[in-house]
């Protein structure tokens, strides 16, 4: 039941996803579904791209289930900490005008009769309390919401963003770990960003400022549908790039995902198969292109990365 | 009628293939109702090879909206804005995709431009197959507020078995840990994790982990292609054990669920001799009896 956005984006909107205000290409990786191999394309191209040379950066964007690390068995390092604003309540000053609790559209702040307002709920550091409050009884606190990390090995930098787990506020962990690396963006020569899987806000906000994505999948009926799902959300942003196919082996359809792929004018990227030895790089945490590197799967790994090396004229 | 919620931290452990394999089996003794709050990426109707009985548009989302007629191009609104979802252009334009609805534009606007009005951000779509009723979300393209999408995907199964009897709620859940997870964690009677034998799967497994017991929902674990990595396998069971949580069972690598997935069938019914059958078999006839007892 495919159904469209009524509306589409103002080329103004647009024009805003793609901004960056630096020269270094962003390719980011992304998949609709879940567990199709997203963080191994994004480890094993990182360090085929170190290999030659460049200077890389890897975003793991990924702030609920961040894995990169893991999967190069680099350690978290230089943790800073993402704040959101968390109103604090000068009960001197409050004249109970209840202002505040109305302003509040998530219904996180409960005043209690005759005493100032308290937030009970989940609040997204929006500040509307702060505007309307006519006493200045309110003022801005910070909430802890998560950490981003810059871990290096050679001239390859992981940049990890990390939710504190039973918070909700992915999106401003993923903006945050972006932040840091494009901060950085003139010191590397490539920026790969790897995604959380879904659609929505935290891929939408992983995305932005990406030249191309590489959209992993597999060929079963479950990645054919999520992947169309994520080809309509990149073709609503004006994102292209290109599709790859990991675990090809796996019973399903791989015509449907070529038609997919041509359906929303994207090429197929070199498909990957599940070889043993990626499988035991992936468990024992080393990128197979570093651990067995004539393994069929570094072999695409290092086609990418001299194809993107080429590309950009690197 | 009790909830159970199934989620794994880490997406593609198999979350959606148990979840219809257990539905499938616990239909033959129970009233189930299957519920997906995986709104982003909704699969539990292809793995159920489901058919369609309905769909309803639902609107679970707040956008800003200025009125151009009174915008005086100011500005002040971007300034305003904390999720950086508001453009300067000849005039200001709100970014759909992320503009949280939370007003503060619209208090801030010396014209009284800006409104916040709810929009559809998604569908309700009602499946059944074999007996079994399927109330699905599904995420419009570029829409948000997936968490309050689950909240109504949530409320209209609760509906929907209260109006059939239903005595058990399986519910396929997001992967992450943020708000649509948290959504789909709320009021549920049991968690039930899986993950599979990875570094990866067992750090996610911990951070999961952490939201269950933010929320005090009981839980359960089940490994999930357990016999793929052997040190990763013990490393799972060593922390299941040492935290004293309830483990579920153990389903070994096997060829026939995705086979089963090709088939638009649960791997319970394409292939009731499977080894991961008879494992999904056992672990289904232990759960009403962890949903009945307190932890």
């Amino acid at each position: 039941m495919p159904e469209e956005m009524t509306e589409r984006l103002r080329s103004e909107v647009i024009e805003a996803f793609h901004r960056k205000d630096f020269t270094t290409p962003v390719i980011g990786i992304t998949g609709g579904k879940g567990g199709v191999g997203k963080t191994t394309v994004s480890i094993n191209l990182a360090c085929a791209l170190a290999d030659r040379g460049l200077r890389v950066a890897l975003v793991d964007a990924d702030v609920d289930a961040p894995n990169a690390a893991i999967l190069l068995s680099m350690p978290l390092k230089n943790p800073l900490e993402v704040n959101i604003t968390m109103p604090l309540i000068d009960a001197e000053r409050c004249n109970f005008c209840g202002d505040c609790i109305r302003a509040c559209r998530l219904n996180a702040l409960f005043m209690p009769r005759g005493k100032p307002p308290l937030l009970l709920g989940e609040c997204n550091g929006c500040e509307a309390c702060l505007l309307i409050c006519k006493v200045v009884a309110i003022y801005r606190g910070r909430k802890p919401i998560g950490s981003t990390f810059l871990s290096q090995m050679d001239n390859l930098s992981l940049f990890t963003g990390a939710l504190i787990p039973g918070l909700e506020e992915s999106s401003p962990v993923v903006v945050a770990v972006k932040e840091r690396a494009f901060a950085a963006a003139d010191q590397f020569d490539i920026i790969l960003v790897d995604t959380s899987p879904g659609a929505h806000c935290n891929v939408i906000n992983a995305l932005k400022g990406a030249d191309k994505v590489i959209a992993v999948t597999e060929p079963t009926p479950l990645g054919a549908h999520d992947l169309d799902l994520i080809l309509r959300l990149l073709d609503l942003l004006e994102l292209g790039g290109s599709v790859m196919l990991n675990r090809a082996d796996l019973p399903g359809n791989k015509e449907e995902i070529s038609a997919i792929a041509h359906k929303h004018n994207r090429v197929m990227a070199p498909e990957i198969s599940m070889d043993h030895m990626l499988a035991m790089s992936y468990a024992a945490g080393v990128s197979v292109v570093r651990q067995y590197p004539k393994a069929a799967s570094s072999k695409v790994f290092h086609r990418m990365a001299e194809e993107i090396a080429t590309e950009y004229g690197l | 009628m009790k909830e159970i919620v199934i989620i794994s931290g880490k997406g593609g452990v198999g979350k959606s293939a148990i979840t219809a394999s257990l539905g499938f089996i616990l239909a033959q003794k129970h009233r189930v109702l299957l519920t997906d709050t995986d709104v982003d990426a909704p699969n539990l109707h292809l793995v159920l090879g489901a058919e369609l009985l309905s769909t309803q548009e639902v609107a679970a989302s707040e956008k800003a909206f200025i009125d151009y007629k009174q915008c005086s191009g100011c500005m002040t609104c971007i300034d305003i804005c904390r999720f950086s979802s508001i453009v300067a252009g000849t005039e200001p334009i709100i970014i759909p995709y992320s503009c949280e609805g939370c007003g503060a534009c619209a208090l801030s606007c010396p014209e009284g431009a800006i409104a916040v009005r709810t929009v559809v951000n998604g569908r309700i779509n009602i499946f059944e197959t074999d007996n079994l009723p399927l109330v699905a979300g599904e995420l419009s393209i570029g829409a948000s507020s997936s968490g309050r999408l689950v909240d109504l995907v949530k409320r209209r199964a609760r509906q929907e078995g209260e109006a059939a009897g239903t005595e058990i709620i399986l519910t396929d859940g997001p992967p992450g840990i943020g708000c649509p997870v948290i959504a789909a964690l709320k009021g549920a009677d049991y968690a039930l994790l899986v993950t599979e034998p990875s570094t990866a799967a067992l750090s996610d497994l911990k951070r999961v982990m952490e939201v269950t017991k933010h929320f005090r929902t009981p839980i359960g674990v089940v490994l999930n292609k357990g016999d793929i990595h052997e040190e990763s396998r013990a490393a799972i069971y060593s922390f299941v054990e040492k935290n004293n949580f309830a483990f579920l069972g153990e389903i070994p690598y096997d060829n026939s669920i995705p086979m089963a997935i090709a088939n638009a069938q649960p791997v319970v019914k394409a292939f009731p001799d499977s080894p991961s059958s008879l494992l999904l078999e056992k672990i289904a006839d232990t759960l009403p009896g962890c949903i009945n007892s307190k932890q």
